[in-house]
């Protein structure tokens, strides 16, 4: 029998707001051990919590950014669990009146992945397990969070891959949180079941909690899908759990203790008051949102008649599609900024990280003026690519490395000595290329180029070498 | 009715220990509790704005840093602490 998978995800965004939800400490990530800490965040009686106004803003970006609609009154309440990790013995979240529900996330099928619901609450503390004790450290406890909660529309692991990237995507763009998922600020819980291909009805899921990489999500779920299809077919049932995955080992297994209890008794947090959201605030934030990273793909492709590989890569990162935007202001031909862009500076950047930071030594506005040379004919391609490798080394603008006359290319008659004196000149690369190999005119090609500066047309200099030497 | 076995279960999520000998009498005082509850149930709220009901709502701070305490005293009342954090004993 042939089974198909259904997932769903949990996902659990740091927000990047300067302090916690219920209290001023910083939210900076590192530190020593309880330094950032307060009676508030650890919990002491007494205290009192105050809500943080960006933590409300951040999550309703958030929701508008996934199709949601924002609920005009929503409310905090407790979620009672006994953990070292929570200090008030209780996470303050949102339970039956979340700030926004019923929105979705498109992938580039056209599919919908519907979302239940985006709630906010409160990190937990870290724990450092010895043996025999637990260390505690609260410096995380009280960061705000939110919980993105997905319908099972998931149905195989590059979708729920490209799920995950594409909310990462959009939170980075909207500003809300940098969904580092090694640094924990982005994390995954999966719900999986398996089922005949055809059937309605779902099976019984398992959760795996916790996942900080794509790469393990997605090793994960390919083992999950596998072991609870193993265990069908073999006359077995799953039972639902909790799981932790374990990436050395590649397997999953079960996990017990604060899950054992399922009953969290939730009940409205008293100390808090009611949030209400007027339409006008969320029309407000609405026109603050940039475009969405899909929207600026498909004008790229469209408008910009970029293909669609290259306009994926310029749309990845915020800061490399607002550069590109302000490279081909006033530009007749985007598609050479795109190039330019993913040709020669990408070369530069090593990785992920380096490409999401962007930090290069040409400007966009350096990049354009070197593009509108282009473009008016004053320069070659060839200069123009040389003359960017060097703007990439050195940071100068294309004024200070091209003078007025090295613009304008050469006429035909230079081109004409320039190729004599490369014939004249390069006798063995004359031999070659006479006895077939062709290859042998590059060699010639680029002494016309360097005497010339970079000027000659490089396509019209060859036609007029292999001219010369046939 | 509230049975013994409901309030173990409470309690075990709550981590009390609860001896065999004190079932009796906090199975009685917690049907108390649930039935003062249902007492509350049956009045007629149908007037009532319950979702603010203090007449409060929207009471923000804004996300400014304030410096955070000192580690000596945030781990002041820890029964015991380590390498700065608290440190807490495994359990059974």
């Amino acid at each position: 029998m042939k089974y198909e998978l259904v997932a769903g995800f949990e996902t659990h965004i740091e927000l990047a707001t300067n302090t916690k939800i219920f209290c001023s400490c910083t939210t900076e990530f590192g530190g020593e051990p309880n330094t950032h800490c307060c009676p508030v965040c650890i919990g002491l009686p007494g205290t009192l919590p105050k809500l943080n106004k960006k933590v409300v803003e951040y999550a309703i970006k958030a929701g508008l950014a996934t199709n949601c609609e924002i609920a005009e009154i929503s409310k905090m309440d407790r979620k009672n669990y006994c953990y070292p990790d929570l200090p008030k013995a209780y996470q303050i979240s949102q339970y039956d009146m979340p700030l926004c529900q019923n929105g979705y996330v498109e992938l580039s099928s056209g599919k919908k992945i519907r979302l239940n619901r985006i709630h906010i609450e409160e990190d937990a503390g870290k724990l450092i397990h010895r043996k025999g004790d637990t260390l505690v450290d609260y410096n995380r406890g009280g960061v705000p969070l939110i919980e993105i909660v997905s319908e099972p529309d998931i149905r195989s692991v590059d979708e729920a891959k490209e799920y995950v990237e594409k909310l990462q995507l959009i939170m980075r763009y909207i500003g809300i949180s940098d969904c580092k998922m090694q640094e924990g600020s982005m994390r995954c819980d999966v719900n999986i079941s398996v089922r005949p291909v055809g059937s309605e009805v779902y099976g019984t899921r398992t959760e795996i909690k916790n996942m900080n990489s794509i790469t393990f999500i997605a090793k994960a779920m390919e083992y999950e899908f596998e072991r609870q299809v193993d265990l069908i077919e073999s006359g077995g049932k799953v039972i639902q759990e909790t799981l932790r995955y374990d990436d050395v080992t590649n397997t999953t297994s079960s996990m017990r203790g604060k899950e054992d209890a399922h009953d969290y008794r939730y009940f409205r947090e008293p100390d808090l008051v009611t949030i209400n959201v007027p339409k006008e605030q969320v029309e407000k934030i609405k026109k603050s949102l940039p475009e969405f990273p899909t929207q600026k793909l498909k004008r790229y492709v469209e408008e910009y008649d970029i293909p669609n590989t290259d306009a994926q890569l310029l749309t990845k990162y915020r800061k490399i599609a607002e550069y590109f935007e302000e490279a081909i202001d006033g530009i007749k031909t985007p598609k050479t900024a795109s190039n330019f862009i993913i040709g020669q500076i990408f070369r530069k950047l090593e990785n992920e990280a380096e490409k999401e930071e962007f930090n290069i030594k040409v400007s966009a506005k350096s990049l354009n003026e070197l593009i509108k040379l282009l473009d008016s004919g004053k320069i070659k391609m060839n200069l123009a690519k040389s003359t960017l490798d060097k703007m990439l080394e050195t940071g100068k603008n294309v004024y200070e490395l091209i003078s007025e006359s090295d613009m304008g290319g050469i006429d035909d008659n230079t081109l004409l000595e320039l190729c004599n004196q490369a014939i004249q000149q390069n006798p063995n690369a004359v031999n070659d290329f006479k006895n077939g190999k062709v290859k042998a005119v590059k060699a010639m090609v680029g002494f016309v180029m360097k005497n010339s500066r970079g000027k000659a047309d490089a396509v019209l200099a060859e036609q007029k070498l292999i001219e010369l030497m046939q | 009715m509230v049975t013994h076995e409901e309030v173990q279960k409470l309690a075990i999520l709550a981590k009390l220990f609860v001896a065999d000998e004190e079932l009796d009498k906090l199975t009685k005082d917690m049907e108390e509790i649930i039935s003062f509850a249902d007492t509350i149930n049956n009045a007629s709220v149908e007037e009532t704005n319950f979702d603010n009901i203090n007449g409060l709502s929207n009471v923000f701070r804004e996300d400014v840093v304030i410096p955070s305490f000192s580690r000596e005293d945030i781990l002041k009342n820890a029964p015991d602490n380590d390498e700065g954090c608290f440190l807490v004993k495994k359990r059974g």
